[in-house]
Formats: C-alpha cells, structure tokens, sequence
C-alpha cells in the first residue's frame, strides 16, 4: 500500500512538473513572458522572493537613497517610502515605445538606481491612496 | 560570449558577440554608441548583482541592457 502510494505521488509530481515546465515555456514565448522573466534576472534574490509573493520589490535610489516600491503595472506603480516604509508619494514616468510590463517595471528601477536625478525630473507626481495592485505569482 | 539585450515591444532583442573576436567586438561598440545615441540608456550588471550605468562601451562586459529614453506619464 506504501509502496503504491509513493509511487502514485511520484507520478503526480513528475506530471505537475512536466506541466509547470510547459506553462512557462509557453508564456516566455509572449512579449509580457519574456520581459517578466527578463526582470526576475535583474532582481536580487530578495527582491525576486518578495515580488513573487506580493506584487512588489523595493530598493534604494543610486543617488539619494531614497526608497522606492515598485508595484507590477505600467503607470502610476512607482512610489516613494517613508522610514516606516509607508506609501508617502507616486511617480509616475516610464520608457517611450510600447514595452511589455515586465521591460517599463525593470527600466524603472534601473533608471532610479543609476539615474535617479533624470527619472525624478521627468517623474510626475500623484498621491498613492489608491493603490490596489497585487496581482500575485508574477514572479514565479 | 558577452549579450548586449535592448528593450523593445516584443520583450527584448538579444545580440550575442564573441569579446576575442575583432569583427564582432566593433559592431558591438558600434550597436551601443547607435542605441545611446538615439536616447537608450545602457546598464551593465556587476558581480555583486547590482547594476550600473555604462556610459561608455565596456569590452569586457558579459550583459548590458539597453533602455529607451524616459518620460513623465
């Protein structure tokens, strides 16, 4: 009966992973896969892990240290923290062209980690009440 | 082999170079002062895992990412 049962939950798990495996394949093949899957490789081990489970990484500005929240959406999904890590102000910029959410989301970040001066001044403001974006598993 | 991967509306383009090989290694100078020049900005990741900006074209480089120009939404 062990024995059986061991078997059974081997095979289970070979057809989830054999499923998972082809999931991914097919939404890497997509625009919003790939740019997705490019981010995951440019975010830190932490930054993936908490993307993963809330819809968000945070890091800290090149320039000002400043910390910033960026949220998985095309606009208005930048924002400034406070020292209590309280939503304080949005920014709002992005790149030019028609880019996938995952190439604006990784552009952001890059952008206020290396060139944080340049982003804030073409950045425009808005307050962050309404934030309500937390689509989960985005990062795998 | 070194990448050098730009934005675009499918995700990315990615151009791989070999760094030993003169030919490849000019036409990869050549695609970073064109995509600079037209606004991209170029990053490089560095061993820790952090990035930087690459202001110049780096030769030893193994990735750099190129992104379009920014603007307020």
């Amino acid at each position: 009966m062990v024995v059986w049962a061991s078997a059974w939950l081997r095979e289970r798990l070979r057809k989830r992973a054999i499923r998972t495996l082809f999931c991914r394949h097919k939404a890497y093949r997509t625009p919003q896969g790939r740019s997705i899957r490019l981010l995951c490789e440019w975010l830190s081990p932490e930054q993936r892990t908490q993307f993963a489970r809330h819809g968000y990484f945070d890091f800290v500005g090149g320039e000002t240290g400043s910390l910033y929240r960026i949220y998985a959406a095309a606009s208005m999904n930048v924002v400034l923290l406070d020292q209590r890590k309280k939503e304080n102000r949005g920014l709002c910029f992005l790149p030019m062209g028609e880019l996938p959410v995952g190439d604006v989301m990784l552009a952001q970040k890059l952008a206020l980690e290396n060139c944080e001066p340049e982003a804030l001044a073409v950045a425009r403001h808005f307050m962050p009440r309404a934030f309500s974006l937390r689509p989960p598993n985005f990062g795998g | 082999m070194a990448v050098q991967i730009v934005m675009d509306h499918t995700g990315d383009s990615r151009h791989t170079f070999d760094p030993n090989d003169a030919k490849q290694l000019a036409e990869a100078e050549r695609r970073f002062r064109e995509l600079t020049g037209a606004g991209f900005t170029a990053a490089v990741r560095t061993a820790g895992g952090d990035s930087s900006q690459a202001r110049s074209f780096d030769p030893t480089a193994e990735e750099t990412l190129f992104f379009p120009r920014l603007v307020g939404g």
